[in-house]
């Protein structure tokens, strides 16, 4: 349904002609196919919905004010930075999609050690402005080019930054957001007009709903402005990189490794990262290569190092006999960085490496210490520029399992879930057919301990309709095995019970069926007044859970 | 090709806002993160490469028409090539400067163009110039005094091809007349090709008018084998693409330089020596099409392949344009022999060098969204520091002469044939 003359016109009055359109051109592009990008809920064929404008504001009192509208109308509203994930569209017919690109400003507090930052800073140009300071951010798994405000205030945010700096939760200090129904609150120091450096106050605290896992999911109102903790960087403040594109690569001297480390069996490797969580000697650790898969890591890391590489190599590279070696030897992996922040600071944190390495009876990958690959790796870790190689094969993935637990429970499963998948590769060719294992993510929090985020990559292409469909049969499976092991949700389904497949929201009522069977309902019972308080008219889409309180009363 | 025949690749975009950005490895700031002039200027979603994509689907589907607003969206990309190559720096199957430019050509065989194109197609029509007002009869008139051979008449070793914009405009007239001299007392055995010379059309293709640039583009093949020529040099970075790129495709083999390819294998080999110092802190501007649109044609025919059951590649193994053997090198090398210039080096640079928006024919077309982004390109040449900018292309040059920064400040700007020329 159309917006009516006076509503459109209430609305370009406030962000001015040029930053309004109902054209139905524009208005596509602000559709999000499922299949094409990350959705948390399976790929699916369907587009979201049209909105029926396009607004970008370019201050937090232009947001009020689109917010007061929205109210005042009945419409949905919903913002969003970089368009990547699915999340960030509207969810019905009667929608208006803001974008916050205009909304981009990056303010460091070198004093307090944080970033203020707009909507649309993303994770690299935060990063940039820190380490002139000598400072740097936790940038999330997602990779650099997400939003940072979006990430640590609505999803996930943990990455391989967290095991020394924290995730997205544990990072968020002061926030100005607009709520669902126009009102502005400032939370932690902010709120009591003491600036932007505690997010616990004296003003009040933010981590009920927005605090990144999952909080209200970016499903009430905008947040417009976010302080971020930033932590330590003693590396060159202009981020020299040399190299060709696509392989790009770095030197900061000695006082900067990236090392793949590998362990004989997951008990030693499980131990292993235990030891660097409470050792606080990495800087960085991820499982990160091994998102293309348990047989094309190597061959992969060939390719992506080198600028004339190409995926047509791979056959080629598959039967290269050091290549089988090297990735036989890497098969049960991660990367760390080490950053020593003085000469003998690195001299110790070496030596801790060697020793765990000893301990566990792990060992350097010697293809990962070639100082082209080493240099490669050693960017790729530290900006996570190159994060949509996950893309590289096929166009699409569909990260599965999302193995979220303590590293000793996640080791007990993963192999059942790698021959899994494997199956899945070599009985249908729904997706590509990467060796079973292509589990991928954290080592651990601050917080969190040793704490595994694990999506297995299933990568497919969204062209083909066979393709799409055969992901979404996988996932079945893979829920049954997250069942059986008590490990939730599998990852594409996090979001299952909050965007239909069809890109429409929920209903209540769709809702209070969902929930009110749950093991405990009196949250989402709870969360319904939080939203009854902050979103009388319930115009946010419906990623926000929430149960009727009614339907508990007997 | 048409449109349709790139919906695999319009489906299989994965949202990373590669398009949009400098390749994130190399973002320094802030202020200069960003690269596509289109979606800077216009800021929705429609004018990004991604948008675009988006868009032909809703048009091949029906759901979206060619209204004005979409014919502006569509014809507003300077064809400048970045989101090319920032999609390439992690996703090896997708070209999205191809898709732009078809989304034009789709645009035009509907009829649905800008009015400001309209006398730039006319005039290459009737006047084999790309610069409207402009006449055929006055095309050569810069190279009168320059005992330049006549290719049709006597055979030379090279072909200097001065393009439209050295042509006709009265201050590059000069350029041009100095890029001759300085050959010609090199010692190169120079010609030109007198009253074939031609607009090389390059521009109507980035626009879309694909028609239009076969008929000069084989005509101007034609007059090549004809005049026997072999070797074309060029100081113009458009024609330089379009003979390299374009006109390969079609068949030409005729090798083709740029002039500061040129002259920087002069200066090597000791034929050129400056005797003069230039003191001055310079910045230099990599043109598009000199840059990351100026690597080698190589001829490819064949299929997508799928491998490992989805994994995408090419049968025969595809060439894959990544920008990275533009020329980049040539140009620094003049100025940092140069006694006295001083080159300091802008955020965006080679392969993600910023476009001066006089691309596909903006600077006419469209000349606010193409002023605004010549300004960018000023602002971060102010920020180094330096005394001029200097480029090596024509259309670039004069889109920054008439440009301002962000405060209102100008810069000198340079044709590098200039700063040599200052040097002897």
């Amino acid at each position: 349904m159309a917006f009516s003359r006076e509503i459109y016109k209430a609305l370009e009055d406030i962000v001015g002609k040029d930053n309004i359109s109902e054209n139905i051109s524009v208005c596509e592009t602000y559709r999000s196919i499922p299949a094409q990008t990350s959705a948390h809920y399976g790929p699916s064929e369907h587009w979201t919905p049209l909105p029926q404008a396009v607004v970008m504001p370019g201050s937090t009192e232009e947001v009020q004010n689109i917010i007061k509208v929205c109210n005042k109308y009945g419409i949905e509203f919903k913002a969003s930075t970089t368009f990547y994930s699915t999340m960030g569209y509207i969810g019905s017919d009667f929608a208006l999609q803001l974008d916050m690109r205009r909304m981009k400003s990056i303010k460091i507090d070198a004093k307090n050690m944080c970033a203020i930052v707009e909507p649309f800073a993303i994770g690299a140009t935060v990063q940039a402005e820190a380490m002139k300071l000598g400072l740097n951010l936790n940038i999330p798994g997602v990779g650099c080019s997400a939003s940072t405000l979006a990430n640590f205030s609505s999803w996930v945010a943990f990455g391989p930054n967290s095991i020394s700096m924290g995730q997205g939760s544990e990072n968020i200090l002061g926030l100005e957001w607009v709520l669902p129904n126009g009102d502005v609150i400032r939370t932690g120091s902010l709120g009591s007009g003491d600036g932007w450096f505690c997010g616990e106050g004296p003003g009040p605290s933010q981590r009920g709903l927005l605090r990144g896992i999952f909080g209200t999911a970016g499903s009430s109102g905008v947040c417009t402005k976010m302080a971020v903790r930033l932590h330590p960087w003693p590396g060159p403040a202009d981020f020299p990189t040399y190299g060709m594109a696509p392989a790009y690569k770095a030197d900061w001297g000695p006082n900067f490794k990236c090392y793949t480390l590998c362990y004989p069996d997951w008990k030693s490797w499980a131990r292993s990262v235990q030891y660097f969580h409470e050792s606080d000697v990495a800087y960085t650790g991820h499982r990160q290569f091994n998102m293309f898969g348990r047989d094309l890591k190597g061959a992969m890391i060939e390719i992506i190092s080198n600028p004339d590489g190409q995926l047509a190599d791979l056959e080629e590279l598959l039967e290269d006999e050091y290549i089988k070696e090297q990735t036989e030897k890497m098969k049960l992996d991660y990367q760390i960085v080490i950053v020593g922040f003085s000469e003998k600071d690195m001299e110790y944190k070496e030596k801790a490496v060697d020793y765990i390495l000893e301990q566990t009876g792990g060992w350097k990958s010697e293809m990962m210490l070639d100082k082209d690959k080493h240099d490669y790796a050693l960017l790729y870790m530290t900006r996570l520029g190159h994060k949509n190689l996950n893309y590289v094969f096929c166009g699409s993935y569909e990260g599965i399992f999302g193995l979220s637990s303590n590293v000793w429970k996640t080791i007990e499963v993963v192999e059942d879930a790698a021959a899994l998948k494997r199956k899945w590769e070599q009985d249908y060719n729904h997706i590509a057919a990467t060796g079973g294992d292509s589990s991928m993510g954290s080592l651990s929090g601050i917080g969190g301990g040793g704490a595994t985020g694990w999506e297995f990559f299933a990568n497919f292409d969204a062209y083909d309709k066979e393709s799409i469909r055969g992901v979404y049969k996988l996932s079945d499976e893979t829920q049954k095995f997250h069942n059986k092991y008590a490990f939730g949700p599998d990852f594409c389904r996090w979001n299952s019970d909050l965007r239909r497949m069809d890109g429409y929201n929920f209903t209540q009522e769709e809702h209070n069926e969902f929930y009110k069977d749950s093991a405990q309902p009196w949250v989402f019972a709870y969360q319904y007044k939080i939203r009854e308080a902050i979103n009388p008219n319930n115009l946010c889409g419906s990623y926000f859970r929430t149960l009727d309180p009614k339907c508990l009363e007997n | 090709m048409a449109l349709q025949d790139l919906r695999p690749m319009m489906e299989r975009c994965s949202y990373c806002a590669g398009c949009k950005f400098i390749p994130f490895e190399k973002i320094k700031s802030l202020r200069f993160a960003e690269n596509c002039p289109s979606i800077g200027y216009y800021n929705f979603m429609t004018y990004s490469a991604r948008g675009r994509f988006q868009l032909s689907q809703s048009l091949l589907d029906g759901r979206a028409q060619l209204d004005d607003t979409t014919t502006n969206a569509i014809h507003s990309c300077t064809s400048c090539g970045y989101c090319d190559i920032g999609c390439k720096i992690t996703r090896y199957n997708l070209e999205p400067l191809e898709h732009n430019i078809e989304q034009k050509a789709y645009a035009v065989e509907n009829g649905k163009i800008l009015e400001g194109q309209k006398p730039l197609i006319d005039n290459l029509k009737k006047e084999h110039s790309m610069i409207p007002g402009t006449k055929k009869a006055n095309r050569t008139d810069w190279a009168k005094d320059l005992n330049l051979k006549d290719l049709f008449k006597e055979k030379a070793e090279v072909a200097f091809f001065a393009g439209c914009k050295y042509s006709y405009d009265p201050k590059l007239q000069k350029v041009a007349q100095s890029a001759v001299k300085l050959l010609q007392s090199a010692g190169v055995d120079l010609g030109y090709l007198g009253a074939a010379d031609n607009c090389c059309a390059g521009r109507a293709h980035q626009m879309g008018f694909f028609n239009e640039f076969k008929d000069r583009a084989n005509a101007n093949i034609k007059s090549f084998e004809t005049a026997g020529v072999k070797t074309i040099v060029t100081p113009c970075s458009d024609c330089y693409h379009s003979f390299k790129r374009q006109y390969a495709k079609l068949g030409s083999t005729v090798k083709v330089l740029h002039i500061v390819e040129y002259v920087d294998q002069l200066i090597q080999e000791g034929k050129i020596k400056f005797t003069k110092s230039v003191p001055m802190t310079v910045t230099y501007h990599d043109p598009c099409h000199l840059g990351r649109l100026g690597e080698d044609y190589i001829p490819w025919e064949g299929k997508e392949k799928k491998i490992l059951n989805q994994v995408h590649t090419w049968e025969p193994k595809r060439p894959r344009y990544n920008g990275i053997y533009g020329i980049y090198d040539a140009p620094r090398n003049i100025l940092k022999a140069i006694p006295g210039v001083n080159l300091v080096e802008m955020e965006r640079i080679r392969e993600y060098s910023w476009c001066c928006g006089a691309g596909a024919g903006c600077n006419e077309s469209n000349p606010e969204f193409s002023a605004w982004t010549a300004g960018e390109r000023i602002t971060e040449a102010n920020t180094t520091g330096a005394d001029a900018l200097v480029t090596a292309c024509p259309w670039c040059k004069d889109n920054f002469v008439n440009a301002v920064d962000e405060d209102g400040n100008k810069i000198e700007v340079l044709d590098i044939i200039e700063l040599v020329q200052q040097a002897i």
